[in-house]
């Protein structure tokens, strides 16, 4: 090989020679296309390279056609045994290809192989040999996590190859020999370092050819074997056993742990030479459960009707799935798909005892752990590659580990956790409300918190006000309290001699029935009669009583009601009657014919109506009292209004101080306190009315508010 | 009930006061007579018998101050009682001071009342006595022919018998004869018991 040369070979692989040309233009197009860095293009080589692509088909020419001819047999497994670093390359080229004009006319098809010419004393040649092929469940997953670890554990360059014995699958020993010459002419130039076989056909079929030269110097490492089945006498003292051990009694404990009620297991294998071998071995070790459990052996029936008899199962069963490679009608399974459509299919639980089929079915328990299997196997595999050759048989095995158990097999099935051995591990709990959507959760609660704590200061802020409305409610009505109380003093004088009226009238009575009584004859008719008057006049002293006591009573809260607005004008004149004779001065009152329902409370408008009258009393004295007037008038204004005037006939306001005379502490009187009127205006603006002062044509005042009618009144 | 008995009027404009004082007084055997108004009393005023007025102070239309101003210019003397609910102390002077007989704050106790009532009734009888005096007097007097009257004006302010003859260009005798003949027409003994009778009805 010249070192001048790209270190890489492209082999063009084709079955119609004429068109070999055109062909080789397809595939420059291709790889030119994948702008490939394992094609170096020479600028002087022309448009298309195609001399350097013929010229590094030339130079290895006994390998093209040697190649040629295992290909159709191994098929598939072209891609696995590209080395790894190219691997991922190749699927992106063969699907490139398939694209391009030529897929019709030829079936060509290109194989890229970089073989590193540099820094080969370090590199070392690994081949992994599968059992079953390389995507067979569950060596595949242990496989995947050996190549993965090796190469990062072992510190140079890793040249792994990979082959699978696909007939293990089958009976048949005849087919080894394709396989053992694509071997040995794939490395009988290449010395390998290690071999790994991968499950117990593997290992057979390295011993059966342990003599070959490729083999015969190499140390083998045994992985993924169950360890009975190893003959650790037969091995050379290179070889390294890395093993598990199954446990079929520790299985069914298991189901029998956690679903103790299980009288039936039905125990799925394939039918190939090992499967029917392990069914065997598990009979052997159940023997003991016999006598509590009945186990149905499905391997002799082809897959569909395994899949059909799971789906009937009777209750208390369960389903021990073991492995299955090939069927009782030869048809081979790969992957997980038995287990995945089984799962589907069945109305039992499904139990088995390898953690690669954790999380696809299975219910769980004590399981062997393929990467502790994996990294007993790098551990062991970097010295031998390192060039430490063991003197003994090296032997490693893993047992079933700590329980795993599926959680959303654990809801399906109905089993408590609870029943699950001591230290058990539940995995794929499926996320509740609160793992699902926390983030969600806990913003949403922030934002109720929040809102909580707005509202929370609304409704405190709502009733701090409130309190400071009530309060300065509660003050206003005791201002209006203490102002009614003052009118009442004012009156109080009047009031008192009103009361004396009756009560004079109670004293003669009295004195002249006694004397009715004391005649001889006694004038027992006439006394009769005087005690009436004297009930009468009784009531007349409460009724004064009454009115007074509904000036001084004191009120916390408004009483709205609706009445007459008359009432209150009838009220108030009756208590001012004896003031305005007491002053001599006529009062006149007017009142409406038609109600006047307003909606207030009757007490605060009888005040505004006796603050107006005694200010127009106030305003009148000293005047003539032949002409000293005070008229207390209630009319209906318009339809929707009542009006109450209070009109003297004293000396009037200056009409520069009408509009002042409402305000607080306003006065003109000497001793006035400045209140009557304002208290008179925030009573009256309180019900939606209306106070105003006006003076009259002929001298005096004239007061006046209106209040909205409660409801139109008909006239 | 006698008919010379005295009557009790009773002017009050609330109702219940003036019905019960009228009860109490009808009980107590005197005369009443009820006014709501004074306009009412002066419809209708009183003759004058013996009585007396119980008056409010206080009253719609005029109060009882104004009708008793009225009275005494209607020379109606019928003694006054006020019974007011309103008493203050000015209008009581001013009732006093135009003559009432009394001021009384209601309620009144019936004692009180009687009291007053009673002062109130003497003086009435004084005072219509007195009137009954003049009025006899003046009977008297008009007896006389105005030569008498003349004679007699004369008289009683100390003329002599001679100075009046000189004065009326009559004889002394003639007066003389005159005289005698007022004395015996006005009843009287003496010239100053004549003297005095003119002084009573203020002539002098």
């Amino acid at each position: 090989m010249d070192d001048q040369r790209p270190n890489c070979w492209v082999t063009l692989v084709g079955t119609s020679a004429g068109k070999q040309s055109r062909n080789g233009t397809g595939v420059m197009q291709v790889l030119s296309h994948n702008k490939s860095d394992i094609v170096h293009e020479d600028p002087a080589c022309g448009v298309h390279g195609l001399s350097q692509i013929e010229h590094n088909c030339r130079c290895s020419g006994a390998f093209f056609r040697h190649l040629l001819g295992a290909y159709q047999r191994v098929q598939r497994h072209i891609v696995g045994l590209l080395p790894q670093r190219i691997r991922r390359r190749a699927p992106d080229v063969l699907s490139l290809s398939t694209t391009t004009q030529l897929t019709g006319a030829m079936v060509a098809f290109f194989l890229l192989i970089v073989g590193v010419n540099s820094a080969a004393a370090e590199t070392k040649r690994v081949l992994i040999l599968h059992s079953f092929g390389r995507d067979f469940l569950p060596f595949s997953e242990f496989s995947g996590l050996f190549r993965e670890q090796l190469v990062k554990a072992y510190p140079n360059q890793i040249d792994l190859y990979e082959a699978s014995l696909e007939t293990a699958r089958h009976s048949d020993p005849q087919d080894d020999a394709p396989l053992l010459g694509y071997l040995r002419s794939l490395f009988s130039n290449r010395k390998l370092d290690l071999i790994v076989t991968i499950g117990g056909p593997a290992a057979r079929f390295i011993q059966r050819y342990r003599s070959e030269v490729i083999f015969l110097s190499t140390p083998m490492m045994i992985t993924a074997i169950e360890q009975r089945l190893v003959d650790i006498a037969a091995l050379p003292a290179s070889d390294t056993v890395i093993a598990f051990n199954l446990n079929f009694a520790a299985a069914i404990d298991n189901i029998l742990q956690v679903l103790p009620m299980t009288t039936d297991v039905n125990v799925i294998f394939g039918n190939s030479p090992l499967e029917r071998y392990w069914v065997e071995e598990a009979r052997r070790e159940l023997q003991s459960f016999t006598d509590r459990i009945k186990f149905i052996w499905l391997n002799e029936l082809p897959f569909d009707e395994i899949r059909r008899r799971v789906a009937s199962l009777p209750p208390k069963s369960a389903i021990f799935y073991v492995l299955f490679a090939v069927d009782a009608a030869g048809v081979p399974h790969a992957g997980d798909r038995p287990l995945q459509e089984l799962r589907v299919h069945a109305n039992a639980p499904i139990f088995t005892f390898i953690d690669t089929y954790l999380g696809r079915g299975i219910v769980g328990g004590p399981l062997l752990s393929h990467a502790s299997l994996s990294r007993l196997a790098v551990e062991a595999a970097v010295p031998v590659l390192g060039g430490k050759t063991p003197t003994t048989v090296s032997v490693a095995s893993v047992g079933m580990e700590t329980p795993v158990y599926d959680w959303r097999e654990l809801q399906r099935w109905n089993i408590e956790e609870s029943r699950l051995p001591a230290g058990s591990i539940v995995q794929f709990r499926e996320p509740g409300l609160w793992e699902r959507y926390r983030l969600q959760i806990i913003a949403v609660a922030v934002a109720l918190l929040i809102e909580a704590a707005f509202s929370a200061w609304l409704l405190a802020e709502r009733h701090r006000r409130r309190r400071a409305e009530l309060e300065s409610r509660g003050r206003l009505l005791e201002t209006i309290h203490l102002n009614r109380t003052a009118a009442a003093g004012a009156l109080s004088a009047s009031i008192a001699h009103e009361l004396n009226q009756p009560l004079g009238a109670i004293q003669n009575y009295a004195d002249a029935a006694e004397q009715y009584l004391k005649a001889d004859p006694p004038n027992l008719d006439r006394a009769l009669t005087i005690l009436d008057n004297i009930r009468r006049d009784d009531q007349r002293a409460a009724e004064i009583i009454m009115h007074l006591r509904g000036l001084l009573k004191k009120r916390s809260e408004i009483d709205l009601q609706e009445f007459d607005l008359n009432l209150a004008v009838g009220d108030a004149i009756h208590i001012l009657e004896p003031e305005a004779l007491k002053r001599g001065v006529s009062l006149i009152a007017s009142q409406a014919k038609v109600a006047l329902p307003v909606r207030a409370d009757q007490i605060h408008l009888q005040q505004v109506i006796l603050n107006l009258a005694l200010n127009g009393l106030d305003a009148m004295q000293g005047c003539d009292p032949s002409t000293a007037e005070l008229t207390i008038q209630s009319a209906m204004i318009g339809k929707a209004q009542a009006e109450v005037s209070v009109t003297d006939s004293g000396v009037g306001v200056p009409s520069n101080l009408l509009s002042k005379v409402f305000e607080t502490f306003f006065t003109t009187k000497q001793h006035g306190t400045g209140l009557g009127l304002s208290i008179a205006r925030t009573i009256i603006e309180t019900y939606g009315g209306k106070i105003w002062a006006e003076n009259r044509e002929g001298g005096g005042a004239a007061f006046r508010f209106t209040l909205p009618l409660a409801k139109r009144v008909a006239t | 009930m006698k008919r010379d008995q005295p009557i009790i009027h009773v002017v009050d404009d609330d109702p219940s006061f003036r019905a019960s004082t009228g009860e109490l007084l009808t009980a107590f055997r005197y005369r009443v007579a009820l006014y709501e108004s004074a306009a009412q009393l002066l419809e209708k005023p009183p003759t004058s018998e013996d009585g007396c007025i119980l008056l409010d102070l206080q009253m719609k239309g005029l109060n009882g101050l104004q009708l008793q101003d009225e009275l005494l210019a209607r020379q109606i003397k019928l003694p006054i009682v006020f019974v007011t609910a309103y008493g203050d102390i000015p209008a009581s002077v001013q009732a006093i001071k135009a003559g009432a007989e009394d001021f009384l704050t209601k309620p009144v106790p019936k004692e009180r009342l009687f009291v007053a009532i009673g002062r109130a009734l003497e003086r009435s009888k004084q005072v219509r006595e007195q009137d009954d005096r003049h009025a006899l007097l003046r009977a008297l007097v008009s007896q006389l022919t105005p030569r008498e009257y003349e004679i007699f004006d004369m008289l009683v302010h100390g003329k002599l018998n001679k100075e009046i003859a000189h004065a009326l260009g009559t004889a002394e005798r003639t007066i003389k004869f005159h005289r005698q003949h007022v004395m015996q027409k006005c009843q009287a003994k003496s010239l100053p018991q004549l003297v005095l009778m003119a002084e009573r009805l203020g002539m002098l």
